[in-house]
């Protein structure tokens, strides 16, 4: 089918900041439970305008029975539940009647700390990539955003990714061929936050800065007290708090957890190998048996037996998924490249502060 | 950070005919609001439909949780309503509200209809109509009062918001479904520390030509956060050498409140200091040595499953196995069992066809 406009690939992800206020209050209200929803808005030319968003229904947890009675397993699996398909094309026909945007353009998770890399994440973005190829998913940092600056970043999967993953199928031989590596399953967007001009008039009343040079002085200490100056939300002087050791103990917990998930995937593999290995040496112990019944058939002049029927006789293992691995180093990179960033930002501010109460 | 708010003096609330016995306190109603609502509406205020409607107020519907005695409601989202309105008729679309409502209220099931919204500070008959409609007792929020919010949003004026809830008052019998006294309320603009980290991100697009402003990495911020900082007590330190050379009088208030405030500094043994930052360093180091560590293991251990070997794959997964034997201990146990990997191999090239058996590899303790 002939294309109109030339296939564009997403370069940009353009958040309206109505979009960023409603993932920030839904991710924040259900913490530590993930959040999901879904994202509706325009794309052109290279830049995905995001423009609204409305979060999943949620399940209360005590109706549900049987193995998948997390909340946030629930809640991550919701962007592929029928249930919320149906539900979010109502919101959308909704919507599209006051005039808002009336495209899906991807879905929104909540995430602690940057553990958003997961099997689930990936069916979900499959599921919304696989038939529009312009959808993003927002990831929203719960804990890192309350240390300072807001972290909210856009991420797709590679077309490379997805077409194996149509596969579906990801053993060692497949792998070779493609040469994927765990660092090509996403890819990240870039995110840039959009006001309208009446956000930016309203954005303008709230407390700022002050700019002229010359101020009333207050009178008496209970005018300041009554009377506080008002802090401007940009930029954040709460990206100055020094608070160390709850980021590192979580780091710490998820990278074992990571090392544990990797382990698994590992003893799964060396399983798997030693049965191949079984099942191989049984094999060619069952050839060499009817090698030796051949050549005595042979020399008792009578019709030598097939060699190949062990196929029938004998199954081979099948070699175990190496996604969940893939992933999983996926998430370690993520990890050590948080750690890094909290490592500069928080050697500088130590330095600070040691250079204050201990002047040279 | 709150929005000003205004001083007032309520005396009494206007009660709706309620249920006896209720227990509906007269205390006055105050109204939080949470800015997300805010936004949506200024957003909906942009997107009106300009073609066939002669008033250019659009409305909606706002959705929150209500405290229990009823005397604090906390707005916490809303959403639009299309309706029509000309100089002698209005028409709100019922239906669409009630598929809505049913809708928002299985995303959040804790809140409740709240009341309604409009962006035009004009209160006329029509919205004594809608007001009634939203406090009636099948549709609204009967019996608690319906909080009624208007949004100024011409261009040129300031945005001002405020609240009201209504009172049934009527000249006549036949025209009460059409008045009602609307009553002003305190309301305020209530944020949370997740989202002031956000408003922080959008308000950083305000002054730029676009309106648009890229989300920073931490450390961009903390420069951003460091540069104002410095700015700011720059300016109070040229304050205070301005008063010392006498070139300014200085001002008592000030001077007692900086004192305050520079008295705050700990007085602790630099020693300790010492002993502190050092501690705090190392683990910080450490955690970012031990996280670039298991990458860098863990990258080994992929590229080492696929990596294509002259002997086939199975010899690469247990080259891969004597590595990941070392993951975790000190280099030197590793290199042992990465040679006895390296001797298997050799072992295995003999014949592609005929594998031995491996001896059972144990792994790492």
């Amino acid at each position: 089918m002939a294309e109109i406009q030339r296939d564009v690939p997403i370069k940009l992800a353009q958040v309206g900041s109505l979009v960023v206020m409603k993932i920030v209050k839904h991710c924040s209200s259900s913490f530590p439970t993930t959040a999901t929803g879904s994202l509706v808005g325009m794309d052109s030319n290279g830049v995905l305008e995001i423009t609204n968003a409305f979060p999943f229904p949620t399940v209360d947890v005590s109706n549900t029975d049987g193995h998948q009675n997390d909340a946030s397993t629930l809640a991550a699996a919701a962007p592929r539940a029928k249930a919320n398909i149906v539900y979010q094309n109502d919101m959308i026909r909704h919507l599209k009647e006051v005039n808002v945007d009336a495209n899906n353009v991807g879905w929104y998770t909540s995430a602690t700390m940057g553990n958003f890399v997961n099997l689930s994440f990936i069916e979900n973005q499959y599921h919304y990539q696989r038939d529009n190829g312009k959808t993003v998913a927002l990831v929203h940092d719960v804990s890192r955003s309350s240390q300072g600056s807001l972290s909210l970043r856009a991420f797709k999967l590679s077309t490379d990714f997805m077409a194996a993953y149509k596969e579906g199928k990801f053993t060692t031989e497949i792998l070779q061929k493609s040469k994927l590596t765990f660092k090509d399953i996403i890819v990240e967007v870039p995110v840039v936050v959009h006001n309208s001009h009446l956000l930016t008039s309203y954005l303008h009343q709230l407390p700022a800065l002050p700019d002229n040079p010359e101020l009333e002085l207050p009178t008496s200490l209970d005018d300041i007290r009554r009377d506080p100056a008002k802090i401007p939300a940009h930029p954040s002087f709460d990206a100055l708090d020094l608070s160390i050791d709850p980021f590192l103990e979580k780091t710490c917990d998820l990278l074992l957890e990571s090392i544990e998930a990797h382990y698994t995937d590992l003893n799964n593999h060396q399983y798997y190998q030693r049965q191949l290995t079984r099942e191989q040496f049984k094999i060619t112990q069952w050839q060499t048996k009817r090698k030796a019944e051949n050549a005595a058939r042979v020399a008792a002049k009578q019709q030598p037996l097939p060699e190949d029927d062990w196929h029938g006789l004998f199954k081979l293992p099948q070699e175990p998924s190496r996604l969940e691995g893939m992933l999983n180093a996926r998430q370690v990179e993520q990890y050590s490249k948080q750690v890094d960033g909290f490592t500069a930002t928080v050697t500088s501010k130590m330095f600070a502060v040691r250079g204050n109460l201990l002047p040279e | 950070m709150a929005v000003d708010q205004e001083h007032f003096v309520h005396l009494s609330r206007p009660l709706a005919p309620t249920v006896l016995g209720f227990g509906a306190s007269s205390a006055p109603l105050t109204v939080n609001i949470q800015p997300q609502a805010v936004f949506s509406i200024l957003d909906h205020a942009i997107r009106r439909d300009i073609r066939d409607t002669q008033s250019t107020r659009v409305i909606g519907a706002l959705v929150g949780i209500r405290s229990e005695d009823g005397s604090e409601v906390e707005v916490r989202s809303c959403f639009a309503i299309p309706h029509t309105e000309n100089e002698d008729q209005v028409e709100v679309d019922v239906e669409y509200q009630k598929n809505m409502l049913a809708l928002t209220l299985k995303a959040s099931p804790r809140e409740t209809l709240l009341g309604w919204y409009t962006t035009s500070h004009e209160l006329n008959s029509f919205s004594a109509l809608i007001q009634n409609f939203f406090a009636s007792p099948d549709t609204g929020t009967f019996p608690h009062p319906a909080v009624h919010l208007t949004i100024s949003t011409e261009a040129g004026t300031s945005i001002e918001t405020k609240t009201y809830i209504s009172a049934p008052v009527a000249v006549n019998a036949e025209r009460a479904a059409e008045s009602c006294l609307f009553i002003e309320v305190p309301h305020k603009l209530h944020f949370t520390d997740a989202e002031r980290a956000a408003l922080g991100s959008v308000a950083a697009a305000q002054d730029t030509e676009t309106r648009a402003a890229p989300i920073v990495s931490d450390i961009e911020g903390l420069t951003q956060s460091l540069e104002t900082v410095t700015g700011l007590l720059e300016r109070v330190g040229g304050y205070v050498s301005e008063v010392l050379d006498e070139e300014r009088d200085g001002n008592h208030a000030l001077g007692q409140y900086l004192m305050n405030a520079l008295s705050l500094t700990p007085k602790v043994a630099s020693t300790a200091i010492e002993h502190d930052f050092n501690n705090h360093i190392q683990d910080v180091l450490m955690v970012s040595y031990l996280a670039n560590s298991i990458r860098t293991q863990i990258d080994l251990a992929q590229r080492l499953a696929t990596a294509p070997l002259v002997a086939g794959e199975k010899e690469a997964g247990d080259k891969k196995d004597g590595e990941e034997g070392a993951g975790g201990q000190d280099g030197g146990r590793g290199g042992r069992r990465g040679g006895r990997g390296g001797r298997g191999r050799g072992g295995g090239g003999r014949s592609g066809g005929n594998r031995e058996p491996r001896e059972p590899r144990e792994n790492a303790d």
